[in-house]
């Protein structure tokens, strides 16, 4: 299988209404390295210039910038360039079925317990909520092996639901997006995390970008992109097998992930602070992903 | 006391149950005979007497509800929980050896819960083991995985504790996100050690004090290793809530600042308060706000309550917080539920207290609303921990909080609480008392802007309280001792109705040109008396903030002027009320000058009364003088604007004469030994700008100096005396300024956290 050399921009703009006279502000934007991603180069660029910034990781191993600014500002720009290969991996090998999986996330201790069942959490985002049975039951059939249980519930969800822009925000609960259908990939995401969990599996929320790739014969758009965000279930034996129920797909083929966590408030790309005497901020994101080789 | 006779109580238990006070046999058990012996002869009715004056001393002690309820009022906010409790006067005693019992099961839980925080911190061995399951663990809003690594996490601890029908003590709550009730504990103390000061010492009760002194060197311990003298300040969510009051009692008693999340900035790492001479250094922070409050930057929250940036300081060590961020989880029932199979894992012994469950209680004797009796209640005893340099010390005494089932909440909202005596302490051992080597910050000396601005406004709002008053009583007393002056058309009435409204703080009317009715004269002193409301309010409302800088006797007279208030509220206020706001303004007034140390706390308590003093003998001068009346109109008007400025006795005595304007002008403008008079406001104000160094402020005190020395002369137009008109504007219009320049000078600050996110 190929491997593949992408290059992602991920500029986030504030503008703020009121000036603003302090400002701390907390990012996952810098991709971490993966069992299938190898991360060349990532920084990112801060205007104006942060009077103090660090880069840590957090519980579950995802890179978080932090800073600050302590001087009175009217825009706040981050742009995060990331340099990401791609070396895809192979899964062959047993295929147990989801009960057994279910019940030794369930019972075992040691390292499943401390890795995956923390996965396996009800979350505040990706709520387990009965309304989930409805699409889960034909999906979660007695003996199925996980792979085909995983590759049915992506394609399910990408089947039932609608991807609307206009419907939801960050905020916006499992039960609202599963009584509507229709959503954007972060409702998708939260949708399956909660079904793997609805049934007693681990559910990762995975976020990061999908690259685009235009028609045949067009130019690619800079800019169309957005932050983009899927979903990975465990088993033992492989490990973490991801899935794309925005697209219907198994990455990773065109997928860069920065991090995960068990729902979007672990992951948020940017999360901020201001303090500032008036409201009012606008606010412009804008991804670009581009291929730079494919490599042999 | 004669051994023959046994002590008794009017109480009668009920029957298959077990009662602290009464054994099976009807005897008193051990404790609660010893306390009835030290109570001496006790009857209901007694404790009735004393159940009014526990109230009084509540009051007093800034606690009252009148005080915090007229605040949450003016501040708009919901309240959050009920809002105010009461005492029982009658005291919860236990045996020293039965507590002993409690504070080892308290000592225990305290070590394990920490343990239990630094396993989920670092090994995690209980989430390997399954002891505390990850699938419950990670789905609790409160553990939010990867908490700042702390030395000790748990500074303060509360258990709560109750004994079953059966007689066994069981544990109904665990506390350790930030452990409340520890001032409530204090100031429970202090009342009642005034209220059965005999009894306490006679019955050999447990001194609480040292607890305090402990928790002070846990909270200084708490702190960074490199800073050589520490400085902690206590961070309320401010008095929306309802444990403000044992807040600003707690930070009181302890000498520190009491702050909200406003008064403070993350930078570098290190938290400063934003104080008057800049920003002030601060190492430990003893939060009261709750851990998913804390830090808007890190936890899933909107709420502005608390610091941005502070974990992220904790987790650079530049800080210390206590308790630690990320210790809420610790009291979850999903963990304690399994605490003693964490206990038994990490400490290899099991807990020595379970939980309750929902047992029935146990039934001790309450003072009782009705009744010749004592009656029953059920009670659960909170007791309070310190995990120090010292170890971990249980404070020897608790508060009893009454249960009323099913639900546990009041009928009336209000909360009964019973201070815990630990009886039969052979020996009060004390603490050596270590003092760090430099005190606490002088509360004197620096102010957080918060408190310069509140303090600032509580001035205004006194002044403009007593001129309005004053005004009110005078042009009311006028009017009842010769009702002919507001029908006749000499002029009075127009002035009487301009000095009304200057004392509402409004623009005069243009003139009514002859007759006016008494009607529209009641209603403005009704409007004047409602101002007088307003300003009291605002009075409360700041002096509750700043609650550190006033003493025990200035929460008396704000809980008088409460009261009051709400009668002023009514239609046709009696002359006698706006007597009795009067003279608590007085008395106010007189404790600000007599009880304050002169720092800035003081200066700028000090500055907003000048500065409202000058504007409202301006206000009364343009209003009452600037008109020009009939000359037999002039005498009661002219005595009505002394009057409203406490200068009338003074003017007798000093001119013996009838009213000759130029004399009043003087005694109102140019005397500087008249207190009330404009210029010895000026002189006051010149000096305190001259003590905060601020050029500008003094250039504006000299400008209206320089316009309170124009001619004046009695030439008119138009029904006004121009030079008294032209006096007043010279005069004022620096002093508006100053105000504004002021606010900008020392308080602005734009202080509104908002959340943004991202995509």
């Amino acid at each position: 299988m190929t491997s593949s050399h992408f290059r992602v921009s991920h500029r986030t703009a504030y503008t703020y209404g009121t000036p603003v006279s302090d400002g701390f502000t907390m990012a996952h934007l810098l991709p971490r390295a993966t069992s299938s991603q190898e991360v060349i180069s990532a920084e990112v660029r801060i205007t104006p210039e942060p009077d103090e910034l660090e880069e840590s990781v957090d519980a579950f191993g995802n890179r978080v910038v932090r800073f600050a600014i302590h001087r009175s500002h009217s825009a706040l720009t981050i742009e995060a360039i990331s340099d990401v290969i791609h070396r895809p991996r192979v899964f062959n090998g047993e295929h147990p079925t989801w009960e057994s999986v279910a019940n030794l996330i369930a019972t075992r201790g040691g390292e499943v317990a401390l890795e995956v069942a923390p996965f396996a959490a009800d979350s505040p985002l990706a709520a387990i909520v009965p309304e989930l049975d409805e699409l889960t039951g034909p999906v979660f059939t007695a003996g199925r092996s996980i792979i085909d249980v995983v590759i049915d519930l992506c394609h399910t969800i990408n089947r039932e639901f609608r991807f609307d822009a206009g419907f939801s925000d960050i905020t916006t609960p499992v039960s609202a997006v599963l009584a509507a259908r229709r959503g954007v990939c972060q409702d998708f995401a939260h949708v399956a995390v909660a079904a793997l969990r609805s049934k007693g599996l681990a559910g990762r929320y995975v976020s990061g970008y999908i690259e685009t790739r235009p028609p045949p014969g067009q130019p690619k758009l800079v800019g169309v992109d957005a932050s983009h965000a899927w979903t990975s279930a465990w088993f033992p034996g492989f490990g973490w097998l991801e899935f794309d129920p925005t697209n219907d797909q198994i990455p990773p083929r065109n997928h860069i992930t920065v991090g995960w966590g068990r729902d979007y408030g672990d992951v948020t790309p940017v999360r901020g602070v201001v303090i500032s005497s008036g409201g009012g901020q606008q606010l412009d994101v804008a991804v670009d992903v581009l291929r730079l080789v494919d490599l042999g | 006391m004669p051994a023959a006779t046994a002590p008794s109580l009017a109480y009668a238990p009920q029957v298959g149950r077990f009662d602290e006070a009464m054994a099976d046999d009807g005897l008193l058990r051990p404790a609660w005979s010893r306390l009835v012996a030290a109570l001496g002869p006790t009857n209901p009715v007694q404790f009735a007497e004393r159940q009014r004056q526990a109230d009084r001393l509540l009051d007093a002690e800034g606690a009252g509800h009148l005080v915090h309820r007229i605040s949450l009022e003016r501040t708009g906010l919901p309240e959050q929980v009920s809002t105010s409790f009461r005492l029982d006067p009658l005291p919860f005693p236990i045996g020293q050896e039965e507590f002993a019992v409690l504070a080892d099961a308290v000592t225990q839980r305290l070590r394990v819960l920490e343990l239990v925080l630094a396993d989920l911190d670092g090994q995690r061995q209980l989430v390997r083991d399954r002891i505390l399951p990850a699938q419950t663990l990670y789905a609790l809003r409160s553990y939010r995985p990867g908490s700042p690594r702390a030395g000790r996490r748990l500074i303060t601890y509360a258990m709560d504790v109750a004994r079953d029908a059966d007689g066994r003590w069981g544990v109904v709550r665990d506390m350790t996100d930030s452990a409340s009730g520890l001032g409530v504990s204090l100031l429970l103390r202090s009342v009642v050690a005034r209220l059965l000061p005999d009894a306490l010492r006679i019955a050999g009760v447990a001194p609480i004090h040292d607890h305090f002194v402990a928790l002070r060197r846990a909270l200084l311990a708490c702190a960074p290793g490199d800073r050589r003298s520490p400085r902690c300040v206590l961070l309320t969510p401010g008095p929306a809530y309802s444990a403000y009051v044992e807040h600003s009692y707690l930070a009181t008693q302890l000498g520190y600042h009491l702050v909200e999340g406003a008064d403070l900035v993350m930078r570098e790492g290190r938290l400063w308060l934003r104080a008057l001479d800049g920003l002030e250094a601060v190492d430990v922070l003893f939060r009261r706000v709750g851990d998913d409050e804390l830090d808007p930057l890190e936890a899933r929250t909107t709420a502005g309550v608390g610091v941005p940036g502070v974990v992220w300081g904790c987790r650079r060590g530049g800080i210390g917080v206590a308790n630690a961020p990320g210790t809420s989880v610790a009291q979850e029932p999903a963990v304690t539920g399994v605490l003693d199979l964490a206990a038994r894992r990490l400490i290899g012994e099991p807990l020595r207290l379970g939980m309750l469950g929902d047992a029935q209680l146990a039934t001790t004797p309450i003072v009782g609303t009705t009744g010749p009796s004592f009656a029953a209640g059920q009670v659960v005893l909170r007791l309070h921990a310190v995990a120090g340099p010292d170890g971990i010390m249980v404070m020897p005494g608790a508060t009893a909080r009454l249960q009323h089932p099913p639900d546990g909440a009041a009928p009336d909202g209000i909360t009964t609480l019973k201070d815990v005596w630990v009886i039969g302490a052979q020996v009060s051992r004390r603490i050596s008392v270590r003092v760090a080597a430099v005190p606490q910050v002088d509360l004197f000396t620096s102010l957080p802007k918060r408190a310069a601005d509140s303090l600032f406004w509580l001035g205004r709002a006194a002044e403009r309280a007593e001129f309005a008053a004053r005004t009110a009583r005078e042009v009311g007393g006028q009017l009842d001792r010769d009702p002919g002056l507001g029908v006749e058309p000499s002029g009075w009435a127009d002035g009487a109705l301009a000095l009304l409204r200057a004392a509402q703080a409004r623009s005069p009317t243009p003139p009514l040109a002859g007759v006016l009715s008494t009607d529209r004269l009641a209603a403005e002193i009704e409007l004047t008396c409602g101002v007088v409301a307003a300003q009291i309010a605002t009075i409360v409302q700041e002096a509750v903030l700043v609650r550190e800088f006033m003493s025990t006797t200035t929460g008396r007279v704000l809980g008088r002027l409460a009261e009051v208030r709400e009668r002023l509220g009514v239609p046709a206020p009696r002359a006698d009320d706006l007597d009795t706001v009067l003279v608590d303004l007085a008395a106010l007034t007189g404790l600000a000058t007599e009880s304050t140390v002169r720092g800035p706390a003081w200066r700028f308590l000090d500055i907003g009364r000048r500065l409202e003093r000058a504007f409202a003998v301006l206000g009364a001068v343009e209003a009452g003088i600037g008109i020009a009346v009939e000359p037999f109109a002039l005498q009661p008007l002219a005595e009505a604007v002394l009057a409203s400025n406490e200068s009338l006795v003074t003017y007798r005595r000093r001119y013996r004469s009838d009213v000759v304007l130029d004399a009043v002008l003087d005694l109102l403008v140019g005397d500087d030994t008249n207190p009330r008079a404009l210029t010895f406001q000026l002189d006051r104000l010149r000096e305190h700008m001259a003590a905060l160094g601020w050029a500008d402020g003094l250039a504006l005190v000299d400008r209206s100096s320089v316009g309170a020395l124009s001619p004046v002369d009695a030439v008119a137009a138009n029904g006004r005396r121009i030079a008294v008109d032209a006096l007043v504007l010279a005069a004022r219009g620096p002093l508006l300024e100053l105000g504004t320049a002021i606010v900008q000078r020392w308080f602005a600050d734009p202080v509104n956290p908002t959340v943004m996110g991202g995509r």
